[in-house]
């Protein structure tokens, strides 16, 4: 019982991450149909705004803040530079259009800065950990499932109370429609962007914090925890993202603590074969979005 | 324009044998006119870029042998990618996953058996005992990749393009993991060497050339040519009676097979073999060679392997910090990598069809010759004469009604179409009419099956029609669509000859019109090679009704086919419908909101108004009807 309390809060703690990252996905599949694998790039670009301001003895308290909002202006500038120009084209183009940019961005840090990783000390309060009876509880799990959890709310009532949120629902459910009623493609598109960098800003943030390294190549793999989430929750649904962030950083911890050593390299694997199944099975219910074309 | 085997003759009333006949000797012709140049140019496309790298690599160190191999090998990785994404637009990143199972198949059983009892010998089923010749394990080796790429296919082909990507995504993931997992099988992480060696640029070459040849051939097939139109536009294909599922499937396979040769010869340019060495970044590499030359053709294909291939030898030249141009370069690491995602990304940004486009060296010759020798002959005019050409009544025109018996559909709580119940006669001209909103569209996608009805059936005589789209169309239903759906980047011939593809195989009980003849009626013999979506308006009308008749249907079923047209256009359309219907003896439902329109061209008139009938019968009867004026015009007038 205490092994399986103490497995749900260590899943918690990096599922909470995975939904952070998975809402943005999940949003911008929603306005434009897009899986965007660029998105882990605004982790990097954190990670080396963090690593700059640390080692010239600039606060955190300064730091993050800048951070995070490194990556709400790089999501917007790949907006506007890169998916705007491709907005209408198919799905084929958008999906590789944003792996050309993370590509890019890869090459960009190995040129920019160094392929060999830039280490940045970690504050005391990342690794701290406090005895509450029986269970040893991280701090930082508890700062990051509570951080998730004020996006999740501040979210869940900017899209229901906002204009700009109900832009987003509208535009989300039938882009065509929305524009007949008035919604400006541009500004809502520019707009899921800025808040979908905002939550990964937010969500690199609080894995950094730990990670202490800047490395370029690092954006991909959390990113594509990130889509499997969504993908989990189904596409398009911001709800369903959270979910399946969660329980997928759960399983993860779970899978770790029981499958036996020689499968435990498989982990990965086994969660690709269930999506597999999960989209030959059901492949409309996974993506929550109406594809019927027009006929 | 004119091949041979294709008269222009007009004997339509010649019998269903002669029809036939000369159905399947246009195809097959015009088969052997398109593959036979486009190989032949591509072949000496590949000849002339090898020659230039042959001397380029002369002049320098063995390094310059292996990257002409190596351009060589990822051609053929390529091409492979080419025949499937290139033919469905369905993006696969599971491909090289393929290429890794068959390259570690060709591997495990040719690496010499005292190297393998050092490096695994824990393999199962005997492995460390077996040694074949590597000529033999490649050949297994394909074969095995070949099963894969069938068994992920089954899978992959069957969901939509997103899912698609997805699922061949996850496979390369899964085929990694698998490899640096299985430890006893492929020794993990550790790269297994020892593979036998290729000497030389003969094998390279011979698998360039068969991967050309391959290519080349599938495009021009039956199967190739159905894909296209998939791709194209799937709702279109499914309404000319095309199947998504099998052509799809049978690119993946083929195109699986060609990854499994390249994947073999790499692995044996190598010399050992890893599981990160058929990874996602190298995936990323072959993707980028195919989009920035141009996904759709092996011209394409070829200039984008070539293109990058330079470029990232130019960046890695420049990025290792060399003495050049009179002073020393600073030493950039990950130039290659920069060269590559930007020049991804430019081509998708600005010419997302790559820089080639349509572009394939052989059809192009061949189209300039076929234009030059034939010019004078065009000149004689556009469509003036077509109503010359007298089309006799085909002689066994359908004598089955299509009926509708109550047909309807809920969406939701909304009823769209309720308990609708018509009769077209065949042969004739029937119209349905009614004000916007009034369910004539999900009427007909009721008919064709793009809407699955909630209540009543359609029948053509006594066969009832039901299932998906492409079974109705097989089975005498086709449609054109309100908002045009030709196949954009085909030629205007190949858009009505893949029409006539399907009518050869389900509907040849018919006689039909050959598509030369069907392009002389519809006045569009004179554009037949120019790209259909360069046509104007009411000529892609005109070519989506000349597409629909090419399917011989026993119904033709025109969705709004003067939507946008000016009045005296809409006439010329009335003309036009008559002879097309009257040319393949098919009886004809039209759906407009033009009252106009309708009473001039048909016979019989049924007015649908919020989803159920208002009214039916003449034109006279139908515009005498109360209910109908008022519908029309509001209730308020008279």
């Amino acid at each position: 019982m205490t092994e399986f309390v103490q497995n749900l809060i260590d899943g918690l703690g990096n599922g909470s991450t995975y939904a952070l990252l998975a809402v943005g996905v999940s949003m911008l599949f929603g306005v434009m149909h897009l899986v965007n694998f660029a998105h882990g790039e605004l982790l990097t670009i954190g990670a080396y705004v963090i690593y700059g301001m640390r080692s010239n003895d600039i606060s955190w308290w300064a730091t993050i803040p800048v951070a995070i909002l490194s990556a709400v202006m790089l999501s917007v500038l790949i907006e506007l530079v890169a998916f705007r120009r491709v907005r209408t084209a198919s799905a084929f183009t958008l999906l590789l259009t944003s792996f050309a940019i993370e590509i890019l961005s890869h090459a960009a840090w190995r040129i920019g800065v160094s392929s060999t990783p830039r280490r940045f000390e970690a504050p005391n309060i990342a690794f701290k950990v406090v005895e509450v009876g029986p269970f040893n509880i991280e701090i930082w799990d508890v700062v990051s499932i509570a951080v998730a959890v004020a996006c999740f709310v501040a979210t869940a009532v900017m899209l229901r109370t906002t204009m700009f949120g109900l832009s987003i629902r509208a535009a989300s459910e039938d882009f065509d429609a929305a524009r007949l009623m008035g919604v400006k493609a541009n500004r809502v598109i520019s707009g899921a962007f800025a808040f979908a960098g905002l939550l990964a800003g937010i969500a690199g943030a609080i894995w950094l914090v730990r990670r202490g390294q800047a490395d370029p190549r690092m954006g991909a793999e959390p990113l594509l925890k990130a889509v499997i989430a969504a993908i989990i929750g189904g596409l398009g649904s911001l709800p369903g993202a959270v979910v399946g962030g969660l329980s997928l950083g759960i399983a993860e911890v779970y899978f770790r603590s029981w499958l036996p050593s020689d499968l435990q390299g498989l982990t990965d694997s086994f969660v690709f074969v269930v999506i597999a199944i999960l989209f030959v099975v059901r492949p409309q219910g996974l993506f929550n979005v109406a594809s019927a074309e027009r006929v | 324009m004119t091949s041979p085997g294709t008269g222009s003759g007009t004997d339509v009333a010649a019998g269903p044998d002669a029809g036939r006949a000369r159905a399947s000797g246009a195809s097959r012709s015009q088969l052997r006119s398109v593959a036979l140049p486009s190989l032949l140019a591509n072949w000496a496309l590949l000849g002339v870029l090898f020659a230039f790298g042959a001397l380029y690599a002369t002049g320098g160190s063995s390094a310059r042998d292996l990257l002409i191999s190596d351009l060589l090998i990822n051609l053929v990785l390529v091409i492979g990618f080419h025949i499937f994404i290139g033919n469905t637009g369905v993006l696969s990143f599971g491909h090289l996953g393929i290429a890794s199972v068959a390259a570690y198949t060709m591997a495990l059983l040719a690496v010499p058996s005292d190297r393998k009892l050092v490096l695994i010998p824990k393999a199962p089923w005997g492995i460390p005992e077996i040694e074949l010749s590597p000529l033999v394990a490649s050949l297994i080796g394909v074969g095995v990749g070949v099963v894969v790429a069938v068994l992920l296919g089954l899978v992959a082909a069957r969901t939509s393009g997103l899912a698609a990507t997805m699922i061949t995504l996850a496979f390369l993931a899964i085929v990694r993991q698998v490899a640096e997992n299985r430890k006893d099988l492929t020794g993990g992480a550790q790269n297994l060497s020892s593979v036998p060696r290729l000497e030389g640029w003969s094998w390279p070459v011979f698998g360039a050339l068969l991967a050309i040849t391959i290519a080349v051939f599938f495009r021009s097939s039956k199967i190739g040519r159905l894909a296209v139109a998939t791709r194209e536009d799937e709702l279109a294909a499914g309404a000319m009676g095309i199947e998504v599922f099998t052509p799809r499937l049978i690119a993946f396979v083929v195109g699986g097979g060609v990854v499994a040769l390249g994947g073999i010869l790499r692995v044996q340019s190598l010399g050992s073999i890893g599981p990160s060495q058929f990874s996602f970044e190298f995936t990323i590499l072959i993707l980028a060679m195919l989009v920035v030359g141009g996904m759709r053709t092996v011209t394409g294909a070829i200039i984008g392997t070539v293109f990058i291939t330079v470029g990232k030898e130019i960046t890695r030249f420049l990025g290792d910090g060399p003495d050049f141009l009179g002073f020393t370069w600073p030493k950039v690491d990950g130039l290659p990598d920069l060269f590559l995602a930007g020049s991804l990304l430019a081509v998708l940004l600005t010419r997302p069809t790559g820089l080639l486009g349509e572009f394939d060296l052989g059809r192009w010759i061949s189209t300039r010759v076929r234009t030059s020798a034939s010019a004078p002959a065009v000149v004689a005019g556009p469509d003036d004469h077509a109503p010359v050409v007298p089309v006799p009544r085909a002689p066994q025109a359908t004598r089955d009604e299509l009926v509708t018996n109550g047909l309807g559909v809920v969406f939701g709580g909304f009823t769209a179409v309720d308990n609708v119940s018509i009769t077209v006669a065949p042969g004739r001209i029937h119209g349905l009419i009614g004000p916007n909103g009034a369910g004539k569209t999900t009427f007909v996608n009721l008919l064709t099956g793009q809407v699955e009805p909630t209540a009543g059936s359609v029948h053509i005589g006594d066969r009832l029609l039901s299932g998906a789209p492409y079974k109705r169309a097989r089975d005498g239903v086709a449609r054109t669509f309100q908002n045009l759906r030709v196949f954009p980047s085909l030629s205007v011939r190949e858009n009505v000859a893949v029409a006539d593809l399907i009518a050869h195989d389900h509907r040849s009980h018919r006689t039909g019109v050959s598509v030369d003849e069907l392009l002389t009626l519809s006045g569009l013999s004179h554009m037949a090679d120019r790209v259909a979506s360069t046509l104007d308006y009411g000529n892609q009308r005109r070519l989506e009704i000349a597409r629909a008749a090419a399917l011989r249907p026993d119904f033709l079923l025109l969705d709004e086919p003067t939507s946008g047209m000016s009045s005296s256009e809409s006439l010329e359309m009335v003309d036009h419908v008559r002879r097309v219907a009257t040319a393949i003896g098919a009886g004809v439902l039209v759906i407009d909101h033009d009252l106009g329109f309708i009473t001039n061209i048909c016979e019989h008139i049924t007015v649908l108004d919020q989803g159920t009938v208002l009214a039916e019968g003449t034109a006279e009867e139908v515009q005498r009807d109360q209910r109908v004026i008022d519908a029309y015009l509001g209730s308020g007038h008279a």
